[in-house]
């Protein structure tokens, strides 16, 4: 496949549009999704869909995309409303009413699923894709309904974004603003849900959960704006998707949805190590930066107090002996050496030093700042 | 009861959590114009008294009135100062962000804040000391920022009446200080502050009506005739500490 094919072929441009388009939905909601602390709703969400699948079939005989997923659409929606329901009105937690409505509905999909496999009519085969996804499947009119409805998520967001921000920050308070957060969280939980339903042809109900936790999670990492973190986060999916389904369709045998999530991980890696200031490594750094400014202060300190001991203001004192000051696993050559270019020490012969009268007056100035920070 | 405008007005309320109950046929009145301070032992219902009377918490039975007039149509007028622990400060806005959000409720569906709901935000950060913070992500700040923050937003709303959970809970003394003042200049302006506390030493010096909580009312008054040692005694059991008497009693 060459890349003029990217453009002329119709599955590639079908395919390659639906995952866009369903990575940049799932990525916006992801935000809600993290932030919420609601990361495996997505995964009992897609589990409790499978069933509605198979039913809708089941009633209508008619593989149409649009049924099946509103089939999806009305169990993935029982299932989260059955959620709360359980934990309001019986005393089992949430994660118990997690792992219920998932495995639950999930099994009975399977078994929906299963009798439909042994049904005698022709139409039925294929249904079992939707537990990994089939992103070749997507035709011109699915990708056409995908992009009608990310319009009207997209637009509900916009419109409701300071009442979704605060019931987001602080659910008590907005209920003490006027706003009803049954409303909203209904409103929100919805929108979850229909994105989850137009991810399953193409990832599948199994890894689904991975589009609504992994662009929102990463683009925590960057941002302290929740706005930000909002346009991150669809733009994370909205890369994932195009990439995992271009890369699926010049690799033979490269199933899409798995792909994209590979992506996804790399995304997640990649943002968990080297974000700026929530990263990883970043947090190494700071650590060990900062452990080397005590280390120096300590040697600087260490120095200042040995030369009160000796009336002789030319008197080095031995490495061996500013060594004692430092924990064992600290290389004092590089701490002395540090504090010799700042001008604080000076090195008086071989391995004999002194503090410096600047080095006198930054101790002054330390102890200044200790006492204001007091 | 006194003509005196009620700012709260609670009969027979009964709240309970799986049967058992956590505030128990409770009457209790708040005048306008004091500083209430509601005080008990841990797991006396002074936290479930407060998200009651917002109506986050469905009572079993009782009657809730504020300025005579049932929660719904007063709303505006009443505003809530959370527990700083109830939310996650790692959530990522800014200072200015969150006192905004006390201005959500006058704004209504969909509008966004403006320029003037800026400014009033500014103002009350002002007056809780943290201005120049503004503009800084909330996760940055001490923990006793962040109950100015809280303390801010209330303060946009620009209400009549301000239930405080446990604003002094864990604060340095600037804070401490801070809220004291914005205390006094609320009671100077005739508004009404319930506060829910824990320091039972800094009740005189803070308040001018004290509420004795132990999931029945005790006693609610002039700290001056209800801040007893006998009061104290009935909602704390036998646990008040013996050094804490001279205080009690007065000097």
């Amino acid at each position: 496949m060459d890349i003029w094919g990217l453009f002329t072929d119709y599955t590639i441009r079908n395919v390659t549009l639906g995952s866009a388009i369903l990575g940049l939905v799932s990525g916006g909601l992801s935000t809600f999704a993290v932030l919420r602390r609601q990361s495996l709703l997505g995964d009992a969400i897609s589990h409790a869909a499978l069933p509605g699948i198979g039913l809708a079939f089941l009633f209508t005989h008619n593989k149409e995309l649009m049924i099946l997923l509103a089939g999806a659409f009305v169990a993935g929606w029982i299932g989260t409303g059955l959620m709360t329901l359980i934990i309001r009105h019986s005393r089992l937690k949430e994660d118990t009413a997690l792992a219920l409505v998932l495995s639950v509905f999930f099994g009975f999909g399977i078994v929906v699923l299963t009798h439909i496999q042994k049904l005698p009519i022709a139409s039925q085969a294929g249904l079992e894709s939707f537990l990994f996804g089939q992103a070749a499947s997507l035709v011109a009119s699915d990708v056409r309904l995908f992009t009608l409805i990310s319009l009207i998520v997209f637009a509900l967001i916009a419109l409701f974004w300071k009442e979704f921000k605060l019931l987001t920050f602080d659910p008590d308070f907005t209920q003490t603003q006027g706003y009803p957060i049954w409303f909203l969280d209904t409103l929100l939980t919805t929108l979850l849900v229909v994105a989850i339903v137009i991810g399953l042809q193409t990832v599948g109900v199994v890894l689904m959960s991975a589009m609504i936790v992994a662009p929102g999670a990463s683009a925590r990492q960057w941002t302290d704006r929740m706005g930000i973190m909002f346009f991150l986060s669809g733009f994370f999916g909205l890369l994932a998707g195009t990439a995992g389904a271009l890369t699926s369709s010049f690799v033979e045998k490269l199933p899409t949805g798995p792909t994209i999530v590979v992506y996804l991980s790399v995304i997640v890696a990649v943002s968990v190590l080297f974000a700026p200031h929530r990263g990883l490594v970043a947090g190494w750094i700071r650590r060990r930066t900062a452990n080397v400014e005590i280390f120096k202060h300590t040697v600087l300190l260490a120095l200042y107090d040995l030369s009160r001991h000796h009336p002789d203001e030319r008197h080095g004192h031995s490495e061996k002996v500013i060594e004692k000051a430092l924990p064992a696993e600290v290389d004092v050559h590089k701490i002395l050496q540090a504090l010799e270019t700042e001008h604080l020490i000076q090195r008086v012969n071989h391995n004999h030093w002194i503090i410096t009268a600047e080095g006198l007056q930054k101790i002054n100035q330390l102890n200044s700042e200790h006492v204001n920070h007091d | 009861m006194t003509n005196k405008e009620l700012a709260i007005h609670v009969e027979d309320l009964t709240v309970a959590y799986h049967d058992k109950p956590v505030l128990w046929d409770v009457d209790w009145d708040v005048p306008v114009g004091v500083l209430m301070a509601v005080v008990g032992p841990n797991g006396a219902g002074k936290t479930t008294l407060i998200k009651t009377l917002l109506g986050l918490i469905k009572p079993v039975a009782g009657k809730i009135l504020f300025f005579n007039q049932p929660y719904q149509q007063v709303r505006q007028r009443i505003a809530y100062v959370p527990q700083r622990t109830s939310v996650d400060w790692d959530f990522p806005t800014t200072v200015l962000d969150v006192v905004l959000m006390g201005r959500y409720g006058r704004l209504g569906w969909i509008k966004r804040p403006g320029a003037a709901d800026r400014q009033a935000a500014m103002e009350a950060l002002e007056k809780v000391g943290l201005q120049q913070f503004a503009h800084r992500q909330i996760s940055r700040l001490s923990g006793g920022q962040q109950q100015r923050v809280f303390l801010a937003r209330a303060l946009t709303q620009e209400a009549d009446l301000y239930l405080m959970d446990e604003p002094f809970q864990q604060v340095d003394a600037t804070t401490e200080h801070a809220i004291v003042n914005i205390l006094k200049e609320l009671k100077k302006e005739q508004k009404t502050v319930v506060v829910v506390h824990h320091d039972l030493q800094t009740i005189r010096e803070y308040f001018d009506w004290v509420t004795l909580l132990n999931v029945r009312k005790i006693a609610c008054g002039p700290v001056d005739s209800v801040f007893t040692e006998e009061n104290l005694r009935l909602t704390y059991g036998g646990h008040i500490p013996v050094f804490q008497n001279a205080m009690i009693n007065g000097q």
